[in-house]
């Protein structure tokens, strides 16, 4: 398992602080992308900026939703290769990243496409929101429960 | 007193039971991350609008009333698994000093929002007609973040602390943080060994 041994493994246990830095980071981050993608599902249910389109919502959040997601991307991986091997064997972990796989390409394909159009029916525009809110909680949930796993 | 308050909260059946379930603790520390992304996302939204940085098509007026809606079901969602957690091991948050500090600076955001609150967020229809953010309406939105985020940090940070066994009556049976550097079973044998001491020496106390 060479993930196990790697510089940034070493860096990360040496320190008492360093990991849970990380982790501070991480949780801020994922906090402020999943708040603001959700901004645009509500606006999407009919709730939020009532005067701007869900087009609008989202060209307004998008640069700090891409920032917010950029630092998850960026302290997720450390967290990770501070213990390789245990988060490969974790069912959570497992799950969490299909559930994140999904949640992006759907954030940046039909969810977006949706968003972006606001001709689409109110139907397919509820059905998008709840998609989308249904699979950043399941990020959530399979983050948190690998800490119990 | 205060501690007695802890204890007495901890030993309600309700919170018995809650601790006593492996389930119920993770799903309610989850739906507090729930809570947490949904309320500090529409927190920067405001927050970002009331420096300039972002939203700057919208008025400051439709962002801060618009999302106040949505924003007070995070924070309802965010308190009420908090204080699910708080009260299934009272006793424990009671000795954790980074609960203790977010407990202040909650209590700052508190004084935050009742010093701007007049000036910036009762009226932020008053905010757009200034040729630009008046300088309380960013400062109220600089310390709102970092507050906020502070707060997210300390939290995060009382799963870290080792509970001091020899003090903590109840019994934690199933669950703990896996972040924990004390493992699952010592911990509970632990617990227990230090129950059964800490009560000897209390016998002991009233015999001399």
């Amino acid at each position: 398992m060479f993930l196990q041994i790697n510089a940034i493994a070493d860096v990360l246990n040496s320190s008492e602080w360093l990991f849970p830095i990380a982790e501070c980071f991480h949780i801020a981050a994922f906090a402020w992308s999943i708040g603001l993608i959700a901004a645009v599902d509500y606006r999407l249910l009919g709730f939020g900026i009532e005067h701007s389109t869900p087009s609008e919502v989202l060209r307004d959040t998008a640069p700090w939703t891409l920032l917010g997601l950029a630092v998850v991307l960026l302290s997720g991986p450390l967290l990770f290769l501070s213990d390789a091997r245990m988060y490969l064997h974790n069912p959570s972990f497992v799950f969490k990243m299909y559930a994140l796989a999904a949640a992006i390409l759907f954030n940046y394909t039909i969810h977006r496409q949706v968003a972006k159009s606001d001709s689409s029916s109110q139907a397919v525009r509820m059905v998008t929101a709840i998609v989308s809110l249904a699979l950043w909680i399941s990020v959530v949930f399979g983050g948190l429960f690998i800490a119990f796993a | 007193m205060l501690l007695e308050f802890v204890q007495w909260i901890q030993l309600t059946g309700f919170f018995t039971a809650l601790r006593g379930s492996a389930y119920v603790y993770p799903i309610v520390l989850s739906l507090h991350m729930v809570g947490i992304a949904l309320f500090g996302g529409m927190i920067l939204i405001t927050d970002l609008r009331l420096l300039g940085w972002g939203m700057r098509k919208r008025s400051i007026a439709e962002v801060v009333n618009q999302f106040r809606v949505p924003k007070r079901w995070g924070l309802l969602l965010t308190v009420t698994c908090g204080f699910l957690m708080f009260g299934s091991k009272a006793e424990e948050y009671y000795y954790n000093a980074f609960f203790r500090t977010k407990l202040i600076l909650l209590a700052l955001v508190l004084v935050a929002e009742l010093v701007f609150y007049r000036g910036v967020y009762a009226n932020p229809a008053a905010l757009d007609q200034a040729p630009s953010v008046p300088g309380n309406a960013k400062l109220a939105a600089a310390l709102s973040l970092l507050l906020w985020t502070s707060i997210a940090c300390c939290g995060r940070g009382i799963g870290y602390i080792e509970p001091p066994l020899d003090k903590i009556h109840a019994r934690i049976h199933v669950i703990y943080d896996a972040a924990l550097t004390v493992p699952r079973g010592l911990y509970i044998q632990k617990g227990q060994d230090h129950q059964d001491v800490s009560a000897n020496q209390r016998h002991s106390g009233r015999a001399e």
